[in-house]
């Protein structure tokens, strides 16, 4: 097992959760395995829900095709940083990255 | 509810799976400060169900993704007990008996025993249903190139199992009794495109087969018989035949059932004021639909737990989400939103075919009421949203996929 790393989930508020991530996972799968509140996660991954969208830091890369069709329709609108983050693997060189929660309506 | 507990009662959830431990969570994160009990006749942690007629299938991995971590429920103070069956609830002293004796008091229950798959009437060691991951595993190890399975039922999971069969080199012969696969979910035009491959990807299908039987062979099922007598040579069998919701603990509590599911109304409370229900066994009455009905559904399951936690927070706002669910089958990827109604008159957007279409039901004022999406994520996304805002559309802009779905509301008159 690679070595865990710490990712950040802020809120709107600027309330910070850390959680333990390990490369190889996805962030969302990050999130949602220690419950944090507003990534819900819902299709497991899939890319069917959007339950997972978040305002990632530069540089993760760019959303997929499917992914892109996806975040135009987000609950919360879609931003220069949106990333459905079941989309995102989590590397060791994220390790301390912040990710932003979308403020639920 | 009578006599609310504040936010520091016990709360007791029968049932620690994608309705459960949504409740659990969002009572929690609400703020709920006293204990709260999640109960699990399973013995490992809380898993993913979809995983199961899927990838899990074909990959060779010990178990499903879990829903959580073991430190998230430690961390939000979530006593959950596995291998915990409930056996019997009592109403008038408000606990709950469990089989290794225990007795639990409750100041809140909340019921998410799911459902159970049926079976067929004749029992083997190869003949399958798929709900949990015991199932799965022992599927599994009947999907192998040169075994022959027979898949009895062309619904949701039946259509999976064959297409991750398939994946792995297995032999499909899939029975339908009806004419029609999911003639109650999906439009004929969505039916065809999902059959049309797996009809390309080798797969046997026998519609309108009429009943099946399984003929067994000492411990063994060797082939199914059709009603007409012939008898087809099989090496496992899956029943996909559906499920009934877990009722009995409601049943014999006394708890008003309907349709076939524990009665529930918009607060989903059952007909105890202490005791809700959610997930794949409550009923509940949409707004406006006449009357109750139980969806099976990662969506109506998660939005239900966070429902009846908001119910126990002080929240009155009655259950309405549109509901929303998925299935995939080798590359096509199946989204739908609303409440199907697959025969009324529809609007297509975009050619049927792999390369991605929809097919968009409008009411009478044009506004959207469901829609059937394959391979086009972005008309699924944008149809929940367009059904929950309830607006009007422009049903030649709706139609032209080469215009964003979600930008064709109707212009104001
Ligand atoms: C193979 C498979 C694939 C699926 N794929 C999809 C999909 O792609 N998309 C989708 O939206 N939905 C899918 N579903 C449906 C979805 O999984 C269900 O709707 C969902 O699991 C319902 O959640 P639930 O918590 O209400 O019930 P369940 O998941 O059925 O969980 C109920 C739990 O309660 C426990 N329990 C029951 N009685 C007791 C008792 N007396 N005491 C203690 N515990 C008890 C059970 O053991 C079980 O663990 C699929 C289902 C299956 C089986
Ligand atoms: S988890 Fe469903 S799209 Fe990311």
């Amino acid at each position: 097992m690679p070595d865990p790393i710490t990712l950040i989930f802020r809120t709107a508020a600027g309330t910070e959760t850390r959680v333990p991530a390990t490369p190889g996972q996805s962030v969302m799968e990050a999130a949602v395995m220690n419950g944090v509140a507003g990534i819900e996660g819902e299709c497991g991954g899939c890319l069917s829900c959007a339950t997972c969208h978040v305002f990632a830091p530069e540089g993760l890369g760019t959303p997929g095709p499917d992914e892109d069709a996806m975040l135009d329709c987000t609950e919360v609108e879609r931003g220069p940083r949106s990333r459905l983050s079941c989309q995102i693997a989590v590397t060791a060189a994220m390790d301390g990255a912040v990710f932003d929660i979308p403020a639920a309506e | 509810m009578d006599g609310a507990p504040g936010m520091a009662g016990h709360v007791v959830i029968v049932g620690a799976s994608h309705a459960g431990v949504q409740a659990a969570q969002s009572l929690r994160q609400g703020g709920w400060s006293g204990p709260i009990t999640l109960l699990s006749a399973e013995d490992r942690l809380p898993y993913q169900r979809p995983d199961l007629s899927k990838a899990f299938l074909t990959e060779d991995r010990p178990d499903a993704p879990p829903l959580k971590g073991l430190p998230f429920y430690e961390a939000n103070d979530i006593a959950l007990k596995l291998n915990c069956r409930v056996t019997a609830i009592d109403r008038a002293l408000r606990r709950v008996h469990t089989d290794s004796g225990e007795t639990l008091g409750y100041d809140r229950l909340i019921l998410a025993t799911g459902a159970t798959p049926r079976r067929l009437s004749a029992a083997a060691e190869n003949i399958h249903v798929l709900r949990d991951l015991t199932d799965a595993r022992a599927l599994r190890k009947a999907l192998r190139p040169g075994q022959r399975l027979a898949v009895i039922g062309g619904g949701f999971i039946g259509l999976e199992v064959a297409a991750a069969a398939r994946k792995a080199g297995a032999g499909v012969i899939l029975f339908e009794a009806a004419p029609r696969c999911l003639a109650r979910a999906l439009p004929a035009v969505a039916t065809g495109v999902l059959l049309a491959r797996h009809r390309a990807e080798g797969v046997d299908l026998r519609l309108a087969c009429g009943p099946v039987a399984a003929v067994l062979d000492g411990t063994r099922a060797r082939a199914l018989r059709l009603a007409d007598g012939r008898e087809i040579r099989c090496d496992a069998v899956v029943a996909g035949i559906g499920c009934t919701a877990e009722t009995g603990l409601a049943q014999a509590a006394g708890l008003t059932l309907a349709a076939g599911g524990i009665a529930v109304d918009a607060a989903l409370v059952t007909s105890d004021p202490a005791i809700q229900a959610i997930g794949d066994c409550a009923a509940f009455t949409p707004p406006g639909a006449g009357a109750p009905l139980r969806l099976e559904s990662i969506q109506n399951a998660a939005d239900q737990g966070r429902h009846a936690a908001a119910v126990l927070l002080g929240a009155a706002t009655p259950f309405a989400a549109v509901p929303w669910f998925w299935s995939h089958q080798y590359d096509l990827r199946l989204q739908m939103a609303g409440f199907p109604c697959p025969d009324a008159p529809a609007l297509l957007r975009g050619t049927p075919g792999e390369a991605g279409f929809s097919v968009l039901h409008l009411d009478a004022r044009h506004r959207l009421v469901s829609a059937v999406s394959l391979n086009a994520a972005a008309d699924h996304m944008a149809a929940r949203r367009l059904i929950a805002a309830g607006v009007p559309l422009d049903p030649a802009r709706a139609a032209d996929p080469g215009q964003p779905l979600l930008h064709a509301q109707a212009d104001a008159a």
